[in-house]
């Protein structure tokens, strides 16, 4: 292949490394209004009056929105949530009214003349908490609320969603057990930190045309909240995402796009922005979920785990339209890529008064492997087993059977263990210099498999120029991980004609066709799968006309550097850019026109799962799994641990762009380590204490460790070129591996995120 | 943040008058790493604001003919750092100031800034005191030193007055050879505030210990100096030092660590500093 498999520049690098690519903060425009937002002091209250009559006096205040104005309910998966609080606010720093004005300050400065009566309420700090009978409900009309049927809220009830996997005979497979342990984990709620804070424009138009500019992964999923919030239809509505400076979940879904369109509404066409401080980031926008987990596994002496029941009790947070399904997806993967016979899992979505949770890198793997695979390791060494050899005996093979009980024809699970043990020398001792240091390795596994809806769709249009030049059209967002770049390739690839020549062209709603969100790890395999039809589609009508042209039978023909070519005569060619518009005849007529070509694509045959016991042969499009194997050097007089090296090993069907998803699989790795050292949202009484740089740290460029990345290749049968997802995988092991590292150098469990100096002296002192 | 009147003076008289005539109520503008964050936030909200970055003799860092170390108010972070007389004389003074926050903020923020500030975990304000530097301040009275020991009151409390400013800082001319270690325990090594920072350093016979973070304000422990002084460093000297040293420092639970963690820690950096000093007395000895 010319173009796939080869590391492509990016193709929007130019523009971003220069700082000429405008995102949505950039945009100015004329006479621009500015918004800012009323927030709730409180975690749970309800909202006894809205006084707006002082801030509506203020000069250069234009109009001011509060919930009820626009209490419909909106939500991906469950509509529960609205965009400012109606009637009660159920975190701190929930919206409750909104302001327009002439300036940023002079809005702010109406927020503060706002005056808000509120009648506290009890609140839930915590999922487990909020289990309990006598909880406070944070959403008392959670019965009337609409949901898609997949998932089982519990009206009455702070739960809503519980996700339940019954396989096998779970009584039985503990009774069969020579050892049965029980282990308890947390995970706090992390935020995204992109480097650009999320930021949204609109502006709507003498005849109600509204048109939103957002920093968005998702402009088709922001347009559909939108439309059914604001009574907009579809045709009238426009979402444009310009650029994405890094999403990572955080901008799936919808945010603070529903906060400026009601302003917009009331501002004589002028357009509104909104752009959200770095603590509304930490605070207002999503958050990971945290969770408790509870993981009680049966073994035989030999190593194989034949009993597994789980337990998984999210804190969502005050809103969880979209994080019940982080819930469903934990439940669906709850042993972890292991081949287990006897499963029970609960996976329990809770509301809180705490930040809204929703989607964020690994959807639920990250927490749940940080469970999973320090629980694996602490099985092998009760058996006294090594732990790669646990690894070996339960881990999923071709033909082994996932815990919904899924068979599997292609996992390279095993390879990509071989090859990190070997890359990590993980039977090799090193010893530190300093006295006062203890080295030590560990590994985890981790797999992810796209969280998406049964029947998402893509769509791609590719157009071909007059001088063979092209434009491919999709909503795909490039959000940092690289799609410009690979889904360009891909249309190199089949239609011969190199990146330079293709624009890409994404993210607005009128012009670029439909593309269900780019989240999932998805948008190499959906999208691509797209574009590669849409070219092929492209390709088809060239071959028609070459064929015509030539007089030589299409199935003979194939393209080549912007030619069709015979295969038989290479020299009897036409080029791509004499086709481009059509075929002129030799007595001067024409046929056909211009070559546009369409793809459209669902992952076939997803379906749903067996409402009662969670049991399905095909849940999702496919799994993608690897191993991480870690170094770590750890003072232990000061706690203070170090990631010397990493190995990543993922089986990834096919590496489409060499270099970008190493790139991909860094990021990861890294963002992995801030989580496991690092990261957390320190919560109290609801309120968030470290909402800023200062006390909210994610590793810098002091923090990283040497690493070694490899792939395995086993195609994906329904991927592009075989290629699977890899940006969220990939992130899933890298906390486990450290927490294991950290057990292997000094023999003590940190089983709670982040595992900080002060939890390692602890520990050590105990 | 709220609006606020910029001035940007060409002299101390000057700079010195406007501060004077809008008491309280103005602000001194240096490197701003600090001051503007706290105005966007609205924690200070001044109505003045007076930049004396302008101001020429507060630009260098030099010798003066006493051979005594002259740092000027405006000097930054990164320069004092990779400064040749800093670095050769104190390297430990240099660490501390390249530990200090981002080298974005370094190219900003001035030494003198951070003491000005008085955070009780300045990370230049421990060597600063282990060296009995002084604090040069201009006044409406004319120039005058205080003693850094003099100058913390209490958290982010100097004991500057309304018109005074700090135009540099002054190390005195050391006759021995100055062996010091700056030493910084934070969650994350680089760019993060300190949990506990500490200089331990040794003039001739003279062991001085300094601490930040520990206390409402960076400290000296005298104590545990006075009871190390003329003894030999063992091990168990050490031991019975720390010790000492707990009962001097007052750390408080917050966010970013326990107090149990900021005592341990104290220890960590009080220890490791006594024995890099006995390391080199062992070398001086043998050699």
């Amino acid at each position: 292949m010319e173009f796939v498999g080869k590391s492509v520049n990016r193709v929007d690098g130019i523009k971003k490394v220069t700082g000429s690519l405008k995102y949505v903060d950039d945009i100015k425009m004329h006479g621009m209004l500015y918004a800012a937002v009323k927030r709730s002091i409180y975690p749970h209250a309800k909202i006894i009056n809205i006084d707006i009559t002082k801030a509506k006096k203020l000069k250069g205040v234009v109009d001011i929105v509060i919930g009820k104005d626009f209490p419909k309910r909106v939500g991906l998966y469950l509509e529960d949530k609205t965009f400012l609080a109606v009637d009660k606010v159920r975190y701190r720093g929930e919206g409750v009214a909104a302001v327009v004005a002439k300036t940023e300050e002079l809005a702010h400065k109406a927020v503060d003349l706002i005056e808000v009566e509120y009648e506290e309420l009890p609140a839930v700090t915590s999922g487990v908490e909020g289990l309990k009978e006598d909880a406070p409900l944070v959403h008392p009309d959670l019965d009337k609320y609409k949901w898609a049927p997949i998932f089982f809220p519990k009206e009455g009830t702070n739960i809503s969603n519980h996700y339940k996997l019954r396989k096998g005979n779970i009584d039985k497979g503990f009774e069969n057990a020579d050892i049965v342990i029980e282990n308890d984990f947390y995970i706090p709620h992390v935020q995204h930190v992109p480097i650009e804070n999320h930021s949204a424009i609109a502006k709507m138009d003498a005849e109600g045309f509204l048109t939103v500019w957002a920093s968005c992964q998702s402009p088709f999923a922001v347009r559909q909240a939108l439309s059914v919030a604001f009574d907009i239809p579809l045709n009238k509505l426009r979402v444009i995402s310009p650029a994405v400076g890094g999403g990572f979940g955080g901008k799936a879904g919808t945010t603070l796009e529903g906060i400026v369109i009601p302003l917009a509404m009331r501002t004589n066409g002028k357009p509104v922005k909104l752009t959200y401080s770095r603590e509304d980031e930490f605070v207002n926008s999503f958050v990971r979920q945290g969770l408790h987990a509870r993981i009680k596994t049966g073994a035989k002496k030999d190593g194989k785990i034949v009993a597994v029941k789980n337990e998984f009790i999210w804190d969502g947070g005050a809103y969880t339209e979209y994080g019940v399904n982080i819930a469903k997806a934990a439940g669906y993967a709850s042993t972890g890529p292991y081949d287990i016979e006897n499963v029970h899992s609960d996976s329990i979505c809770v509301y809180t008064n705490h930040p809204v949770g929703g989607p964020f890198r690994g959807f639920g793997m990250c927490e749940i492997h940080f469970a999973i695979e320090q629980n694996m390791d602490i099985v092998a060494d009760k058996l006294n087993i090594d732990k790669v050899k646990i690894r070996k005996i339960n881990g999923l093979k071709p033909g082994g059977v996932t815990a919904t009980g899924e068979q599997l024809d292609v996992c390279g699970l095993q390879e990509c263990l071989d090859e990190v043990v070997k890359d990590i020398e993980y039977y090799k001792k090193e010893e530190s210099n300093e006295p006062n240091k203890v080295r030590a390795k560990g590994i985890a596994f981790g797999f992810k498999a796209p969280s998406m809806p049964n029947n998402v769709a893509s769509s791609a249009i590719i157009k071909i120029n007059e001088d063979g030049t092209l434009h491919l059209l999709t909503s795909a967002q490039d959000i940092g991980q690289g799609s410009d770049t690979v889904l360009t390739q891909i249309a190199s690839e089949i239609l011969s004609i190199p990146p330079e020549k293709i624009t890409i062209k994404t993210g607005d709603t009128d012009h670029t066709p439909y593309e269900w969100q780019t989240v999932a790890s998805r948008i190499t395999y959906c999208a691509g799968n797209a574009i590669k039809l849409a070219c092929e589609d492209a390709k088809n009508q060239l071959l028609e006309l070459a064929q015509i042209k030539l007089g030589i039978y299409k199935r003979d023909l194939e393209l080549k550097d912007g030619n069709i070519v015979s295969k038989i005569y290479p020299d009897k060619k036409v080029s791509i850019s004499e086709l481009s518009l059509g075929l002129s005849m030799p007595d001067g007529s024409g046929i056909h026109g211009p070559i546009i070509g369409r793809g459209s694509f669902i992952p076939p045959n997803i379906r749903d799962a067996d409402k009662l016991t969670g049991l399905g042969d095909k849940p999702v499009a496919f799994w993608t799994f690897g191993c991480q194997g870690v170094e770590i050097e750890v003072d232990i007089e000061t706690g203070k641990i170090k990631v010397l090296n990493v190995a990543s090993c993922f089986d990834v069907g096919k590496v489409i762009n060499p270099k970008l998803i190493e790139g991909q699989v860094e990021g990861a790795i890294v963002q992995g380590l801030g989580t496991a050292l690092f990261e957390e949202l320190i919560l109290k009484d609801g309120k968030v204490l470290n909402p800023n740089f200062v006390d909210y740290k994610i590793p810098t460029f002091d923090d990283m460790p040497k690493m070694i990345i490899k792939f395995v290749e086993n195609a994906e049968e329904t991927g592009p070129f075989g290629a699977r997802g890899i940006g969220e995988p990939s992130m899933v092991p890298a906390a486990p591996a450290i927490a294991n590292a950290v057990y292997n150098a000094l023999g003590i469990r940190i089983n709670s995120l982040p595992i900080t100096s002060e939890k390692i002296l602890k520990a050590l002192k105990k | 943040m709220k609006n606020f009147q910029y001035f940007k003076p060409k002299s101390l008289k000057e700079a010195s008058e406007i501060l004077s005539k809008h008491k309280g109520k103005a602000h001194i503008l240096n490197g701003g790493t600090d001051l503007i964050i706290r105005m966007r936030d609205r924690i200070i909200e001044p109505e003045v604001v007076v930049d004396i970055k302008e101001i020429d003799e507060l630009n260098s860092i030099h010798l003066n003919k006493h051979g005594e170390l002259i740092i000027g108010a405006c000097v930054n972070l990164n320069d004092i750092a990779h400064n040749k007389i800093v670095d050769e004389n104190y390297d430990f003074l240099s660490k501390a100031a390249h530990m200090v926050g981002s080298s974005q903020v370094r190219n900003r923020a001035t030494m003198v800034g951070n003491i000005c500030n008085a955070s009780p975990l300045a990370d230049t304000a421990t060597p600063l005191l282990a060296l009995d530097a002084k604090v040069l301040v201009y006044g409406a009275e004319g120039k005058k030193e205080i003693s850094i020991h003099d100058f913390f009151i209490w958290v982010r409390k100097t004991c500057l007055k309304i018109g005074e400013i700090v135009i540099g800082i002054k190390i005195p001319s050391y006759s021995n050879d100055i062996l010091g270690d700056f030493q910084k325990i934070s969650r994350r090594k680089m760019v993060d505030l300190s949990t506990v920072c500490g200089t331990v350093l040794k003039n001739g016979d003279d062991i001085r210990i300094a601490l930040g973070a520990v206390s409402p304000t960076p400290i000296r422990l005298r104590k545990t100096e006075g009871f190390i002084k003329g003894k030999e460093l063992t091990e168990e000297v050490i031991k019975k030092a720390l010790e000492v040293a707990v009962s001097e420092i007052s750390p408080i639970d917050d966010i970013r660590a326990s107090k149990e963690y900021r005592i341990n820690m104290t220890k960590v950096i009080i220890k490791r500093g006594l024995k890099k000093i006995r390391q080199k007395n062992l070398a001086l000895a043998e050699g």
